[in-house]
């Protein structure tokens, strides 16, 4: 994976995982640092799940012994200078459950990897996973990237499911246009 | 076909940990991890400049026979008990991934 966006992909995978109702990924460049924020409203972890969380071989997967995510991410971000930090709440201890992934990356670092096409990402995330909302929003001096499924359903209303083919082409242009807009 | 402890002592790579009764049969170098866990193969011997604990799950993930670390690489702590526990085999040298390169094309079908 030579892109930040597929990095960001497979942390919002988790928080699909946890049974997130509301995923939100905001990405805010300032200063030659992205900070990519993850936050969700799913099951969430422990502490001792969340300590052990940049150890590879502790996952919560059944399938095999080893998970990356967040492992991968971490390398990611302390390559270029920056770091990790999750914070979560978990579901038998708080009514607010969820978990924080917050990753900064120093972007005129030589090892930075570029953030590649991370529309796609959203739009590949609600197609997979059309049952929880969204918020997305990309900021830096040149633009501000916004946007809400939520809104969207309260249009489209409970008969039209986030993945038809008319909605997530839609979410794409919307997103597209955004970009385009404002660089 | 070569086996890891004849290919080892012939490339006079320094072990690290791991069990080294494998047969060889491919090599694959690489540094980008992800990258890695979708081209490294069953059987092959990888040469990387990595050497923190992912590199490990990398290797157990693919069940590679061995990780080479080049140009005098040391595995991090957590990475060496990590690998020692999993019985992943690592091998060290001084030369750079091109010369390891060079040196498995030469000896692997031997």
């Amino acid at each position: 994976m030579k892109d930040l966006s597929l990095y960001i992909l497979d942390i919002a995978m988790n928080s699909v995982r946890a049974g997130a109702k509301n995923i939100s990924i905001l990405l805010n460049e300032e200063n030659n640092v992205l900070t990519l924020r993850i936050e969700d409203d799913g099951c969430g972890m422990t502490e001792e799940q969340v300590e052990k969380l940049s150890n590879p071989f502790f996952t919560t997967r059944k399938t095999r012994k080893v998970g990356l995510g967040v492992p991968f991410l971490r390398m990611l971000s302390e390559m270029t200078g920056g770091k990790v930090t999750v914070t979560s709440r978990p579901e038998a201890d708080f009514e607010n459950h969820g978990t924080e992934v917050v990753a900064t990356f120093h972007t005129d670092h030589i090892d930075f990897i570029p953030l590649g096409d991370v529309v796609e990402t959203v739009v590949t995330l609600i197609q997979g996973n059309p049952d929880s909302d969204y918020v997305f929003r990309h900021k830096t001096d040149k633009l501000d990237v916004n946007m809400d499924t939520g809104e969207m359903r309260a249009i489209l209303g409970d008969e039209v499911p986030l993945n038809a083919y008319e909605v997530l082409s839609f979410i794409k242009e919307f997103l597209r246009g955004q970009y385009e807009n404002e660089n | 076909m070569i086996n890891l402890d004849i290919l080892a002592q012939k490339m006079e790579l320094r072990h690290i940990c791991g069990s080294t009764d494998r047969e060889i049969c491919g090599c694959y170098a690489g540094d980008l991890l992800s990258w890695v866990m979708s081209h490294a193969e069953y059987g092959h011997i990888w040469i990387t400049i990595m050497s923190n604990i992912n590199v490990v799950a990398v290797a157990s993930l693919c069940d590679v026979a061995c990780v080479v670390l080049a140009e005098g690489v040391e595995l991090d702590p957590d990475a060496l008990e990590a690998a020692t526990k999993q019985d992943i085999c690592v091998f060290s040298s001084k030369l750079s991934t091109y010369e390891l390169c060079t040196l498995v094309s030469k000896y692997i079908n031997e």
